[in-house]
């Protein structure tokens, strides 16, 4: 009920802690898949969005709907995920790399193993990318969202997102033809 | 991956003047002449339909450059697809909210029962108490409480209070009706649990829903406001 997520969010900026509450329980779960894939882990991820909901109770009273709460929301945890991924640069620490997925057993034991190792070289190179490159992939890539919306929540120009994205894609697709 | 790391030292570019710079430096010209950036974007819009551009399809050189893509996005649906299906949020809830509970914004004190007495209850737990008294009219959702001394004078004053509420209310002819009775269970809260005295009650109509569950009206705020 997206709707209702206005009506709670002023609550919440009046000092409703309840209504706070029900919008955290309701996007913790999206937010969390969001920071996990910009920062290749979990535990991590539940910090980034840990801090993104206490800094936004904090800065409610401000929050005056000129979008809504979800987008709010969602520029919190990508700007907290950015300086994330900026304080911890250069990383060269192989082990770094994203818990990779645990194997589908529907699937063969091969193919379970090549998707694995497909995860690893994967996640291993994500980690390569700056931290912007990164940041706008994802967003791109698996939040499937315009350049112009990237631009808006990172603060740079749409060119600039698109540029991004373009050097990303390259050394993933490099990265992963690598790998083949 | 060499032409990433030297080309962007980490925390470069993020100023909006700086894209410029960032756009083709690494584009790499087929060897059908298109540029790269160019045929992934055309793949990326849905360009590649071949009644649009037949080369994208024909090309060799372009197709290899959207495999390369489509294997990235296998890849990517490999390593993501299963991974966290459902997250817990739980516990994460529990945490924020206890850092919540320590910094809480009770508001203004307001005063409870008669001028002489010394009794006061803080704005928030009030404007809780009066929303949900709203509720109680069926599919009503209240927003906004504020609730005010109405006389302005030094502070906090003990005087009566006035209460400015906002509230989502299902499509009805009788908006006037609903309004009412939202006023009516609002001012009995105040007076019989709270115990606050009111001295009026303005309720704000924000929206008006459809109660058979389509998409709100949306129609602009209608006011009902009288003591």
């Amino acid at each position: 009920m997206p709707g209702d997520d206005g009506l709670l969010a002023v609550r919440a900026a009046e000092g409703d802690e309840d209504a706070f509450e029900a919008l955290v329980r309701r996007h913790a779960p999206g937010l969390l898949r969001l920071a996990a894939s910009m920062l290749g882990s979990p535990a991590e991820a539940e910090d980034a969005v840990q801090d993104a909901f206490v800094s936004a109770w904090r800065r409610l009273p401000e929050f005056r709907g000129q979008s809504a709460f979800a987008t709010w929301m969602h520029r919190i945890v990508v700007n907290r995920c950015l300086n994330m991924l900026r304080s911890r640069r250069p990383v060269t620490d192989l082990d770094s790399v994203p818990e990779p997925a645990a194997p589908d057993h529907s699937v063969s034991p091969v193919r379970a193993a090549e998707s694995h190792a497909a995860a690893v070289a994967l996640g291993r190179s994500l980690s390569e990318l700056s931290p912007e490159q990164r940041v706008c992939w994802v967003l791109r890539e698996l939040e499937g969202q315009s350049y112009e919306t990237i631009a808006e929540t990172v603060g740079i120009s749409a060119e600039a997102a698109r540029g991004r994205v373009f050097r990303a894609r390259r050394c993933l697709t490099e990265a992963m033809t690598a790998w083949r | 991956m060499a032409m990433n790391s030297g080309a962007e030292l980490p925390g470069s570019g993020t100023g909006p003047g700086s894209g410029g710079a960032d756009v083709p430096a690494e584009d790499e010209r087929l060897a059908c002449g298109r540029m790269l950036s160019e045929v992934w974007e055309a793949w990326e819009d849905g360009a590649d339909d071949p009644a649009r551009d037949p080369h994208l399809r024909a090309c060799p050189h372009c197709s290899a450059a959207v495999r390369q893509l489509d294997l990235l996005g296998a890849a990517v649906r490999e390593a993501g697809g299963g991974r966290e299906p459902e997250w817990d949020a739980g516990a994460l809830t529990e945490r924020v909210m206890d850092v919540v509970r320590l910094e809480l914004r009770p508001g203004r004190p307001l005063p409870l029962g008669e001028r002489e007495e010394d009794l006061w209850v803080r704005e928030a737990m009030a404007a809780k108490a009066l929303r949900a008294a709203a509720e109680t009219v069926p599919g009503v959702r209240a927003g906004s409480c504020r609730i005010r001394p109405a006389e302005s004078g030094g502070s906090p004053s003990r005087g009566p209070v006035r209460v400015r509420l906002e509230v989502v209310v299902p499509l009805t002819p009788r908006l006037r009706d609903l309004a009412e009775e939202v006023r009516r269970r609002v001012r009995g809260a105040a007076d019989d649990a709270l115990g606050l005295p009111v001295d009026h009650v303005d309720v704000h109509i924000t929206d008006v829903t459809d109660p058979a569950g389509a998409d709100p009206g949306g129609v602009g705020a209608e006011e009902g406001n009288q003591p």
